[in-house]
């Protein structure tokens, strides 16, 4: 679908479209949020809060903080957050 | 050997470094102990309130002296605490609260506090930010907040400024009476001076017994947590009407979040532990007070030591029968009135008249010679409240 | 309430080899992790439906397929999708799930958190698209994705020849793999690298697949700046000395889309910490490491730590310490006999001695390289939360802050969420060019919550009127 998803080594899930900042994303099931949305090309998920500075996801594995985006209105690590269909998400942190 | 000091302070809180700033910049030689970093216990971990809502009746006139000492600390301390004047409020959510909430708010508005009971409407005019159910909320101008953590920052450089000869990671292991005043036993060996003041805070006890004295002094273990950063949820500070919430959002948008609920920890060990019970009884109070915050997450919590005496008044003054020695701390809720206290104290030491009366110990010694003070007397008679409460 | 006899926290090879350990010699454990499977984070499982296709599987899918299934098989009680943000006592673990806040309490606690990348940081190290060498792992094991259309991997050790492996099967570009070390590094540590033949002919296989695929192997470079707003968009590398310092070489750019980069890792031992277990610099292990003994018993009774959380070593040796732990809890419980345990546990123990000299070999490559915290800018960033930069935490130390937690305090550096994971090695290693050495530096105080956790999830239901209010505070 994209070029980041490797073509013929894994098995994917169903399709599911997200709404990211209005916008409509597609994914799979079994992909983690932050993981689709840097497919999608979105690598900026936020900024951070004292300098405004565009932060993407860095650790994809719940440490960094970095990749807290709102899913259906809820500050969330989208590193931990599996895909669904219907999700809601603003690229937003706590700030 | 150097000359002695004019004063040597143990203990490098808010009390001791206050009383050394004074006596520093009034020419004293000063010289002040800490074992470990400026305002790390106490002064630097608690929640940094500034109100005249959660202060005792009988500190009210030191806490509103205070609060104007904190409101203008770049100008006498010279250095940026981050404090805050804002307005502050006490919230009654049930009847039971609201007897609480009049009865102790007329209580300290007695006392000079400028508290007014106001309606849920006023209340969420002056705080769009609360919660339903609101009965009555007690509402203080003379409120606010500083930034606990940076108090060392902040005191270090004025204390530097000042002159003080400050000995920080230095552990003082006791005290010896003398010729002409104290030697102050360091592991680098004993320092002399005139005078001896002993700001231990919840260690104030080991402090007085090194001169034979008996004051026992109570730990409180208070939790603590902060948010992260997070949109502005809340102008003011909010309380309740029996104390235990304190809550406000610093300018750079974190929530902390206190109350006093005891973790567990004493002198030894500090705040070594929090007890889950009570850390998610006192973020379910403060996300009644405040709903948005329950979308925030919690980035930290801890647990610092609060001193507290026999009557939960501070015990600031001279120590009976030995010339030249005093003690200042254990103020309840004392960053508020610490600053205020303690230069009184400094006032004392430098031989002027303070222009309010300190808190003698003779009170709280376990000698029954002991007589109480007035201004402990003016304690004790507050202390009436109705029979359920 | 849940009781039980032992609770391990997180269940990658060691904690899952604790639980079992534990659970064969009779006791009951639960088992808990922030994942919904065992495995870690180097057998993390792709969450279902997505999975490795047949053809495509390597030895990790397979061992980590083994660990689930021993899990799964076992009276171990799994608890996934937990999130742990409260240890007290000895022991009470609140952990926030799907169910909301649970607690569970054991006499006996493993700790089997993992390791954390470090990042030493240079001049765009926060822009989007540059991730950790651990997270190129995760995105191209578990999610099946590749980090961008180009990527410069960069670093050290051997996840560099993984990940750039990884993506050039997958499908993708790499750009460079940008090295700290040098050949003469990897050939001195061949000999004890050849202790495991396995892992050395894995690594092999790496080196030939990026050959093959013509990958240009800068070695002595680092990394020295990348830049784009939004999104990665170029990378600078430069040539450095064995300490990591920049020898005035030439630079070079490549045009990519991200980067992945990663200094080593660095022991998350937090749970010792929070519950004040004694602690030791070891260098060798990757920093602040618990005190252990031979089995992994702390200092706090009934504590064991076990895995790279506790000293990092790779996969094998975690999953032996954790074995031995699992043992020694059973038998500090009193149900293994002494014998038994002698003869377990002396397997493990040797197999674990054997494993360590390759993690030697390992843990050398990786080591941390003060002299490039030293170079670091003095507008560089340091601590991603709240955007502290070198200056700052310079301007602190020359205030008067002698200690990390003190400088945490006159700076807000380690104050954000990521609770100073990010920052901590970095500001410590700052902090002690000043104070003399990382004992004297300190290590941040634990406290909770383990990870930042909604207030919504820890609240619950409840009604106001049923808070357990402690009595006022005298008037």
């Amino acid at each position: 679908m994209t070029a980041l998803r490797m073509k013929d080594t894994f098995r994917r899930g169903d399709a599911v479209t997200l709404t990211v900042e209005g916008r409509c994303v597609m994914a799979h099931r079994g992909e983690t949020l932050a993981a689709a949305l840097l497919a999608a090309g979105m690598a900026r998920l936020r900024h951070s809060p004292r300098d405004f500075s565009p932060r993407g996801a860095y650790c994809f594995m719940g440490v960094c903080q970095e990749c807290v985006v709102r899913v259906d209105g809820v500050l969330r690590q989208s590193c931990q957050v599996p895909v669904e269909d219907g999700l809601v998400v603003e690229l937003k942190g706590s700030l | 050997m150097s000359a002695p000091s004019d004063l040597a302070i143990v203990g490098g809180g808010i009390h001791g470094a206050t009383v050394a700033l004074f006596c520093a910049r009034a020419g004293m030689k000063t010289v002040l102990f800490e074992r470990g970093s400026l305002c790390r216990e106490a002064s630097g971990v608690n929640a940094g309130t500034l109100t005249m809502q959660m202060t005792r009746v009988a500190l009210i006139p030191y806490a509103l002296q205070a609060h104007a000492m904190w409101a203008s600390a770049r100008e006498w301390l010279g250095h940026d605490v981050g404090v805050v004047v804002c307005d502050g409020l006490s919230l009654a959510f049930t009847p039971r609260e609201v007897e609480l909430l009049s009865f102790r708010a007329g209580k300290r508005r007695e006392a000079g506090a400028p508290i007014e009971l106001i309606s849920e409407a006023t209340a969420r005019a002056v705080e769009p930010g609360l919660g339903e159910g609101v009965l009555l909320a007690g509402h203080c101008k003379v409120d606010g907040y500083a930034n606990a953590y940076l108090t060392g920052q902040a005191y270090r450089a004025a204390l530097i400024e000042a002159g003080v000869d400050l000995r920080e990671e230095t552990p003082v292991s006791g005290v010896d009476r003398e010729e002409g005043g104290f030697a102050v036993q360091t592991a680098a060996g004993p320092v002399r001076a005139r005078r001896l003041v002993l700001a231990g805070g919840v260690w104030l006890e080991e402090m007085a017994a090194w001169l034979g004295i008996d004051l026992p002094i109570k730990v409180l273990v208070n939790q603590l947590a902060v948010t992260e950063r997070v949109a502005p949820v809340m102008r003011t500070v909010v309380g309740i009407a029996s104390g235990l919430l304190s809550l406000k959002q610093y300018p750079h948008g974190t929530v902390v979040i206190g109350g006093g609920w005891q973790g567990k920890g004493d002198r030894q060990r500090g705040g070594a532990e929090l007890v889950p019970e009570s850390l998610i009884g006192n973020m379910r109070l403060a996300c009644h007070a405040i709903p948005a915050l329950r979308d925030a997450r919690l980035a930290r919590a801890w647990a610092g030591l609060e001193a507290e005496t026999a009557d939960a008044l501070p015990a600031a003054g001279p120590i009976p029968g030995i010339p030249d020695a005093y003690v200042c701390g254990s103020v309840h809720s004392g960053y508020t009135s610490g600053p205020y206290i303690a230069r009184l104290l400094a006032q004392r030491i430098l031989g002027q008249e303070p222009t309010d009366p300190l808190f003698p110990i003779d009170r709280l010694l376990a000698s029954p010679a002991a007589s109480p003070s007035p201004s402990a007397d003016a304690g004790r008679a507050t202390d009436e409240q109705p029979q359920h409460v | 309430m849940t009781p039980a006899d032992l609770i391990v926290v997180g269940a990658g090879p060691a904690g899952a080899a604790a639980a079992l350990a534990a659970s064969e010699a009779g006791l009951q454990v639960v088992l808990l992790d922030e994942a919904f499977a065992p495995g870690g984070q180097i057998y993390r499982a792709p969450p279902q439906p997505l999975s490795v296709a047949p053809t495509a599987r390597g030895a990790d899918d397979a061992a980590g397929d083994a660990l689930r299934a021993a899990v799964a098989a076992s009276a171990v009680v799994w608890t996934g999708g937990a999130r742990v943000w409260s240890i007290s006592g000895a022991f009470r673990v609140d952990a926030v799930t799907a169910a909301g806040s649970e607690s569970f309490t054991a006499p006996r606690l493993v700790a089997a958190t993992g390791a954390h990348e470090r990042l030493v940081p240079f001049p765009g190290w926060t822009t989007p698209g540059v991730i950790g060498l651990a997270a190129a792992t995760i995105l191209l094991k578990s999610q099946g994705m590749v980090p961008g259309r180009r990527t410069v991997v960069a670093g050290c050790g051997p996840l560099l020849a993984a990940v750039a492996a990884k993506i050039v099967a997958g499908g993708g570009e790499v750009a460079a793999v940008v090295d700290l070390a040098g050949p003469g590094d990897w050939l001195k540590a061949l000999p004890r690298m050849a202790s495991r033949p396995d892992l050395l002919r894995q690594g092999l296989g790496w080196a030939l697949k990026l050959g093959a695929a013509r990958v240009p192997v800068l070695f002595r470079h680092m990394v020295t700046g990348v830049s784009g707003g939004e999104t990665c968009e170029t990378v600078t590398v430069a040539p450095v000395d064995a300490e990591g310092r920049l020898t005035g070489g030439r630079s070079r750019m490549f045009d990519v889309d991200a980067l992945a980069i990663g200094h080593g890792l660095v022991p998350g031992c937090e749970i010792p910490k929070l519950l004040r277990a004694a602690h030791r610099f070891a260098p060798e292990a990757g920093g602040w490491t618990p005190v252990r003994d031979a089995f992994g018993r702390c200092s706090v009774a009934g504590l064991y730590a076990v895995g790279d959380g506790a000293a990092v070593a790779g996969a094998e040796p975690a999953r032996l310490s954790g074995c031995l732990a699992g043992l020694a809890a059973a038998q500090d419980a009193g149900r293994l006999p002494a014998d038994v345990f002698a003869r377990e546990a002396g397997a493990a123990r040797a197999a674990l001695d054997k494993a360590l000299v390759f993690a030697g070999a390992i843990n050398r490559l990786m080591r941390a390289r003060p002299a490039m915290v030293e170079a670091i800018a003095a507008e560089t960033v340091i601590c991603r939360c709240e955007d502290v930069r070198r200056g700052e935490i310079e301007a602190a130390i020359a205030a008067g802050a002698r200690e990390i937690n003190q400088l945490k305090h006159f700076t807000r550096c380690g104050m954000g969420p990521c609770q100073g994971r990010m920052c901590g090695e970095t500001a410590a290693t700052l902090l002690a060019r000043h104070v003399g050495s990382r004992e004297a530096a300190g290590y941040w105080t634990g406290r909770p919550p383990l990870r930042p956790v909604p207030l919504a999830d820890l609240l619950g239901q409840f009604d106001y009127a049923d808070i357990p209010v402690p009595t006022p505070a005298p008037l």
